[in-house]
């Protein structure tokens, strides 16, 4: 009797250890991605291009007025001769660097004359690197920042050329990427599933060629996505190259190439929303001298409204997170000019970018994983609230 | 409500067209199969620009890869990339499946309603997170753990990747589906044999074992080989942990490895040419490891479903 | 004659709800009691009540005493695995475990550890037999239970009851989902097991009540009607409402 006791116990304990422990592992990965992650999150790792942009140049006139010192940061040297204001700050890759917090619209800096042609103004978030003086050694970022403040500030050196930088390290063109993909796929593969859903619900025959094509179709689901990545590359890309104006890979073959992964799902869930909209009503549809086309407009769809808006957002999740297919289709070259026509890496495949370079970037990539998480479990968190919502109102 | 109604004439038309959608639906996989077999039927069939042809029967065999342009050989092995490949699946699923099974009957028996919602929402969670972050998590936190447990057990290692690595993700990844499907089946056990287990004096334990899980067999297995199929098929997050081993196969936890899927990774910057090519052969070599193992798999699965214990 | 069951003051409510109200009764030992009366008037509750199984029911609120045989404790406070090895059930649909038939009558003496193979074979053996049953299935006792006939099914979760030597078989309406055959010989079971065990049927079928049993308690309503033997109960009513119910007129 007591050995039994103990053997159901333990049989007990092994089950509760195990959903511990699948409890502990959620919290883990998410522990683990926030904390490397989170440090780096700000508004303008999202808006900041990728790569970096030096410039070298120098004072376009000589004329400048006396500056007033608006108050600033703490940290903040405020240079009054030039009006600007430099701290030393960390840039999106850790590296300490001088960055220009504020820039009067009238100093000087506003319109610097580049070597290569054109001018430019420095903007707030730029960083300094170099000044080079006439009347002593020029001052360089490495020698720290009250070495930069003490020669700028000296009234006896003129500069004589400047070496500034536009920061990168920001995701807004992966960002912006993954935002054309979602809507490109969703056009595309909407349609199509809602279609092919609507014609397994309404107007397919039990037959033989029927029930092939369901099979066929449900085999898909059964294809890794690496393999559409593989297709993508050999047939969608030249497809678009020949029919667009798209020169290689480019976010319509990315989009055509998830459209297949989703077809699958897409397609069953909305049939399914579809077969659950109630016998009654299609009846009454029809008894008021409609056809089946309008009551498939009409009714139908329209009834199935929980089960279309949960299939786009179950999309958008998986969108987000796919990442093989589209390594092949958009490549790891993170751009700054995105285009549909052109390829640019979606955030998924920008983290594994950034973890295949040498040493790979854990930290950013962290980031990234945090706004992909943060954005799928509000999906998640939305499609359960629809549902109870939408429900509740209806049958 | 199909074809017990007469149908306008624009019905016909709407069928018609919802029909081609369809169709068109239904040939991708053929499209996909075709265009993978007949690019990766290349290199066994031409001359691969002077480089010679891939002996069919050295690639499904072999145990080395040799990149074809870099070495001037035609000297591609997979065949140790599929012995790898099956060899980390069947060993994350001794991990995940018991985690998933017991869990799964917490979950549905053993624990009170609310709570109950609560863990399923976890696991459904666990469920959204895209592969790459786990191999991002496994690159980042696990690699360095198994390097220190290498290095203390007298492994060399190179830092963390390898075997190991690469079967507690696959298992950590499988987790959360395993455990869903599971649940669902388990919850669909007729309330009626758990009683006659208690009437007959068992107690909860016994029932859930004895049972509950020999009644939800069928659901647990299917949920099973979804896993399988889609650990088989799993691509960035194997290649974070794998080491991208050249020769196999590797058995020994520490030592770096290679997956049919992490190689078709490897070397992405090729647009024609054999190293080109030789990815859709991996690719067609895949395709054929799920077939197969789908097949055999489900077959076992009837086999066990009919002889009822 | 000595009492099986003793039963005073005995109520159940599921939440709000009574489904039982103060249930007096005396149950006879090797004896056919036959619980009868129209749907929801609490027979069945009340036979789950003499062996605990309305403790697996979350709002089910029992209170009142009941003695097993000798027991000087209500069987509240009896261990109710204990219990539920001396007093077994079969129930309304056939529920044999998906797994074969010897497998079947071999769990419940598994479940409380008897390992001996050479004894298990015995015990699969003799229940098989006594559930007339044993002839049907005994070339292949591996075969799956799922695959024998509705009426051979009820007769395997007979001898699966069996299986564990009870005083006591409840059994709840067993025949009201099988043929007239397989209830035929389901009753002429019945009318075998008396002799070694005491049974306490639910049945809807008044000609069954009459049939088989020796006794009979008519329940309405959650309340107890009247209990007599069965003899009295279906030529001489001591109520009105009973002799309705038997002669058909309600119910």
């Amino acid at each position: 009797m007591n050995k039994r006791r103990f053997k159901d116990s333990t049989f007990n304990v092994m089950t509760f250890i195990s959903i511990i422990s699948v409890t502990f592992l959620l919290g883990m990965i998410f522990w683990f991605v926030f904390s490397q992650g989170i440090g780096l999150l700000n508004f303008r790792l999202l808006t900041s291009d990728n790569q970096a942009v030096n410039y070298v140049g120098a004072f376009s006139s000589d004329n400048y007025p006396e500056f007033m010192d608006p108050s600033l940061e703490s940290d903040v040297h405020f240079i009054e001769r030039y009006g600007i204001g430099i701290a030393e700050r960390r840039d999106l890759a850790g590296n300490t660097v001088i960055e220009f917090v504020y820039v009067d619209p009238d100093s000087p800096f506003t319109d610097i004359a580049l070597l290569n042609g054109g001018s430019l103004s420095v903007t707030s978030g730029m960083t300094l690197n170099r000044v080079a003086f006439i009347e002593r050694p020029a001052a360089q970022r490495s020698q720290g920042i009250m070495n930069m403040v003490s020669a700028l500030s000296d009234e006896g050196n003129t500069i004589r050329e400047l070496s500034f930088t536009r920061p990168g390290g920001g995701i807004r063109a992966s960002l912006v990427s993954t935002l054309y993909l979602i809507g490109l796929t969703l056009v595309i593969v909407l349609p199509f599933g809602i279609m092919s859903g609507l014609y397994f619900s309404e107007f397919a025959k039990n037959n033989r060629l029927t029930r092939i094509t369901r099979n066929f179709i449900e085999m898909l689901s059964g294809i890794p996505s690496i393999v559409f990545g593989l297709i993508g590359l050999s047939v969608l890309i030249p497809f678009t190259v020949r029919t667009t104006p798209a020169t290689g890979g480019n976010l319509i073959a990315g989009a055509l190439t998830l459209s297949a992964i989703l077809l699958p799902i897409v397609i069953r869930t909305t049939e399914e929303g579809f077969n659950n909209v109630p016998r009654p009503y299609r009846e009454a549809s029809l008894a008021l001298g409609a056809n089946r086309t309008q009551t498939s407009l009409f009714i139908v769809i329209p009834g199935a409204l929980s089960s279309i808006l949960t299939t786009t957002f179950l999309a958008i999740g998986r969108i987000i997170g796919e990442s093989a297919a589209l390594i092949f289709v958009l490549g790891t070259a993170v751009r700054d000019r995105v285009g549909v026509f052109d390829r640019s890496p979606s955030l998924a495949v920008h983290i594994w970018a950034l973890m295949t370079r040498e040493p790979p970037n854990i930290e950013l990539a962290s980031t990234i994983a945090v706004i992909i998480l943060i954005v799928v479990l509000i999906l998640n968190l939305s499609i359960k609230l629809l549902v109870r919502l939408l429900h509740r109102g209806r049958y | 409500m199909k074809n017990n109604v007469i149908m306008s004439n624009l019905d016909k038309h709407t069928q018609r067209l919802l029909l081609l959608f369809s169709l068109f639906a239904s040939s991708v996989i053929i499209l996909i199969v075709f265009f993978i077999v007949t690019r990766g039927m290349l290199p066994f069939i031409t001359d691969n620009d002077g480089l010679g042809r891939v002996s069919l029967f050295r690639f499904l065999t072999g145990t080395v890869w040799l990149r074809g342009a870099t070495f001037v050989s035609t000297a591609y092995g997979a065949g140790f990339l599929v012995i790898n490949t099956l060899y980390v699946v069947f060993l994350s699923l001794l991990i995940s499946f018991p985690i998933s099974i017991l869990s799964a009957l917490f979950i549905a028996k053993i624990c009170p309603p609310r709570i109950a919602q609560m863990f399923r929402m976890v696991v459904e969670i666990l469920t959204a997170i895209p592969s790459i972050i786990f191999g991002l998590v496994g690159a980042g936190f696990l690699l360095p753990i198994i390097y220190t447990l290498a290095t203390t057990l007298g492994y060399r290692s190179n830092a963390g990747l390898g075997v190991l690595g690469v079967v507690i993700v696959l298992a950590l990844m499988s987790i959360p589906t395993l455990t869903t499907i599971s649940e669902t089946a388990i919850r669909s056990v007729d309330r009626s044999l758990e009683e006659a287990s208690y009437a007959l004096g068992a107690t909860r334990a016994q029932t859930n074992a004895k049972v509950v899980l020999i009644s939800a067999k069928g659901g647990i297995f299917a949920a099973t080989i979804l896993a399988v199929g889609r650990a088989l098929g799993e691509a960035t997050a194997v290649s974070l942990v794998a080491g991208n081993a050249m020769s196999g196969p590797s058995f020994i936890p520490f030592d770096i490895t290679a997956t049919l899927t992490s190689m078709m990774l490897m070397g992405l910057h090729e647009t024609s040419g054999i190293d080109y090519d030789i990815r859709f052969s991996l690719g067609i070599v895949l395709l054929a490891v799920i077939f197969i193992v789908n097949v055999t798999l489900n077959f076992i699965k009837k086999r066990v479903g009919d002889f009822g214990e | 004659m000595d009492n099986i069951y003793e039963i005073k003051n005995l109520s159940v409510h599921y939440g709000a709800f009574q489904a039982l109200d103060n249930i007096e009764m005396t149950i006879l030992k090797n004896k056919v009691t036959a619980l009868i009366g129209p749907s929801g008037c609490g027979k069945s509750t009340f036979l789950r009540c003499l062996n605990r199984m309305n403790d697996l029911i979350d709002n089910a609120v029992v209170t009142g005493d009941i003695r097993f045989k000798d027991d000087t404790k209500d069987i509240a406070k009896v261990n109710p695995i204990e219990l539920r090895k001396k007093v077994g059930m079969v129930f309304q649909k056939p529920n044999p475990f998906p797994m074969s038939i010897y497998e079947n009558v071999a769990y419940g003496p598994k479940r409380q550890g008897e390992k001996d193979k050479k004894k298990l074979d015995e015990i699969v053996i003799r229940s098989l037999k006594q559930a007339a049953l044993y002839d049907e299935v005994k070339d292949d006792l591996k075969k799956p239970a799922l695959s024998l006939s509705g009426g051979q099914q009820q007769r395997l979760c007979i001898a699966r009851a069996l299986a564990l030597e009870p005083e006591v078989l409840l059994m709840d309406e067993p025949t009201s989902a099988l043929d007239p055959i397989a209830t035929q010989r389901i009753e002429d079971l019945i009318a075998e097991l008396k002799k070694h065990y005491t049974i306490i049927i639910v049945t809807h079928s008044m000609q069954q009540a009459a049939r088989i049993s020796d006794y009979t308690a008519f329940f309405y309503m959650g309340e107890l009607r009247e209990f007599d033997t069965t003899n009295r109960i279906f030529t001489n009513p001591s109520l009105k409402q009973t002799e309705d119910y038997v002669t058909g007129r309600f119910g």
